[in-house]
């Protein structure tokens, strides 16, 4: 057995001060001037630490308050009022919500999972992910050291085209040739980004990244430069220009490389297997309506992996979209019926915000997913897409040292990563192979809905 | 000339209850003059304290404006008030080093104005140019490395200012 993947994590601080979910909302006056006063009663000493950030005009007294609220309570005369910082309310968007990127922010800065407690509060379901539980009937005794310690849970996968079986020669030999495959050691591959500012430091963080977890970046051809040849075994390279004229030694130096789908789509790849017979060739293919039989013929055509992406809402950027996990469910079960499923391989993007939506995109039938938009937040993106709109990045991505947002990337992917763990391990699974298209192992809520209100409310 | 057109540096604190759309409204200016132009969302002008406004002129304003609800109308009952007697305070500090202390001025807005941000925004960069650039302005290597700065201490030499006390300022300039 291979040994135990695991993925280094130290904490890196910030570069700017995080927008806090709490906060001084406003400063009374009529100080008692108290000989003991509050504020140096501080068990946090956040008072006397206390700095402000003159870019943003923020003050270090609300990141680094933990709220427990002393000085609010304690001061005589009430001068300290604390509330829910509006900034923090008004973050990302409906789907991109405050919770989750400052979850994600959390989670890149420390590489620890993120821990909630006081019970849920939330609504029982909602849309999208939400409207999805997963099995969690294997916890039924401590499994820290289970997953954690002992116990061996594989999250690796295969990207490429699979043999359904052997043909031999006369003489016992193998005469079908194994097509090539790529393993990673998670299921996450870096994607390319929805907007950003200036893009060459942050693909380098990217690739740097990947480098060190043993994945991929996906970067388009043209933002290829000289000084990512160093990464080439962890590049995807992109082709939205002509594949004609990508140089052939490039081709021969890549392990994966994506072409978008297009008419000629396996001409292309017969071109590019033939310049490079190793390559893995993935096509990059909108999800919709009929991505189901697109999705069915070019597996009987030989395609070896798809990727298939919806908006960065997980929507699909039609008229009547679907959310991507009810349509990469039906691809799934499509390709599952007509009993091509395991020759191909199944990439999903598109709306991935949380370690969990990783584990429920595997059940809905995806083998790997990539990601986008979590990869900015690591690097203290605030979801404002100013940089779409041509408006300087107020947390200057454009300046991250690769070495620092590589790290802060590695500590959100060692989060995930030990978050799919905690999943698989109260399924009860122990490959993350195995888990694709479990839909066993989950619960829909439209499914148990139907279930138990159908029958109810029929008139006649 | 108006402010604008000067190629001022303006900063704008404002509460956040003015505008509940304001990160989008601003977004036009700030595409427009780019860091020229700053804006600094307050929860309540209740929440600024006069090392705001000195530190937005130390690191390249010359022109800062804080934006407060109209008298009676602040939803944490006196911010708007406590902001008021803050810039006040700000004001009496920069007199003394010599710098005009218009160069911080507060906004009073009125009842039943529904002005967003931007058009406010506006109004203020279409005021006459009333001075140069701020003389204050860090010079030399110091002031070019203003990007590069990002925590400073809040209470140089001064520890029992935010420490244990809060300002007092009754119109005295004295910290106790």
């Amino acid at each position: 057995m291979p040994p135990k993947y695991n993925i280094h994590t130290s904490p890196v601080p910030n570069r700017f001060q995080s927008i806090t979910k709490s906060g001084v909302i406003a400063w009374e006056e009529g100080c008692l001037k108290c000989a003991r006063c509050v504020k140096k009663e501080c068990v946090y000493k956040v008072y006397e630490k206390r700095s402000l950030d003159t870019r943003q005009m923020l003050d270090t007294l609300d990141s680094e308050c933990q709220d427990c609220f002393r000085c609010v309570q304690n001061c005589p005369n009430r001068l300290i009022q604390k509330g829910l910082n509006p900034t923090y309310k008004v973050l990302g968007d409906h789907y991109w919500t405050p919770e989750i990127i400052s979850s994600l922010w959390f989670q890149a800065e420390t590489g620890r999972i993120p821990v909630s407690g006081g019970g849920y509060g939330g609504p029982f379901s909602g849309p999208g992910f939400d409207a999805m539980w997963t099995d969690m009937s294997e916890i039924v005794r401590p499994t820290r050291d289970g997953i954690h310690g002992r116990e061996y849970i594989s999250t690796n996968v295969d990207l490429g085209r699979k043999l359904m079986f052997l043909e031999l020669g006369p003489d016992g030999s193998i005469v079908s040739p194994a097509p090539p495959l790529v393993e990673i050691p998670l299921p996450v591959i870096f994607d390319i980004l929805p907007w950003s500012p200036p893009r060459e430091k942050i693909n380098l963080s990217l690739l740097e990244c990947a480098q060190s977890l043993g994945t991929f970046t996906v970067v388009r051809q043209s933002d290829l430069t000289p000084d990512l040849e160093k990464y080439l075994p962890h590049i995807i390279v992109h082709v939205d220009g002509k594949p004609e004229n990508l140089p052939p030694e490039l081709i021969k130096r890549l392990r994966m490389i994506e072409i978008p789908d297009s008419e000629n789509v396996m001409a292309v790849q017969a071109m590019l297997k033939e310049e490079n017979p190793q390559l893995v060739v993935i096509i990059r293919m909108p999800l919709n309506s009929n991505a189901s039989e697109r999705a069915l013929q070019l597996t009987g055509q030989g395609a070896e992996v798809l990727h298939l992406y919806a908006d960065e809402y997980g929507l699909e950027e039609v008229d009547q979209p679907l959310f991507i996990k009810e349509r990469v469910k039906e691809i799934h079960l499509r390709l599952v019926e007509e009993g091509v499923r395991d020759q191909i391989t199944l990439i999903a993007s598109g709306g991935i915000a949380m370690a969990e939506h990783m584990a429920k995109l595997i059940i809905c039938g995806a083998d790997a997913l990539t990601i986008d938009i979590p990869l900015l937040v690591a690097m203290e993106c605030r979801v404002c897409r100013r940089c779409k709109e041509g408006i300087a990045c107020p947390v200057e991505i454009d300046q991250v040292d690769p070495a620092w947002g590589s790290a802060r990337i590695r500590n959100l992917m060692a989060g995930w990563h030990n978050q799919l763990l905690e999943i698989m391990g109260a399924m009860g699974m122990r490959e993350v192979r195995r888990l694709r298209g479990e839909m066993g192992r989950a619960m829909f809520f439209e499914d148990l809905e139907k279930e138990i209100f159908a029958t109810m409310g029929k008139r006649g | 000339m108006d402010q604008k057109s000067a190629g001022l540096n303006i900063t704008i604190f404002f509460c956040q209850q003015l505008d509940a759309n304001q990160d989008a409204n601003r977004r036009v200016l700030e595409r427009e003059l780019g860091s020229r132009i700053k804006f600094f969302p307050l929860p309540c002008s209740g929440r600024i304290e006069p090392l705001h406004l000195l530190r937005a002129l130390e690191t390249g304003a010359d022109r800062v404006y804080l934006i407060i609800c109209p008298e009676g109308a602040c939803r944490y009952r006196e911010g708007n008030l406590r902001a008021r007697k803050r810039l006040a305070f700000a004001q009496g500090l920069i007199e003394e080093i010599g710098l005009e202390p218009q160069r911080l001025e507060l906004i009073q807005t009125t009842q039943g104005d529904q002005l967003t941000i931007d058009q406010r925004a506006h109004d203020l960069l279409a005021r006459k140019a009333a001075f140069g650039p701020n003389p204050a302005k860090l010079q030399g290597s110091r002031g070019q490395a203003n990007n590069a700065r990002t925590l400073e201490p809040m209470n140089p030499g001064t520890p029992d200012v935010y420490q244990g006390v809060h300002y007092d300022y009754s119109g005295k300039k004295t910290f106790i």
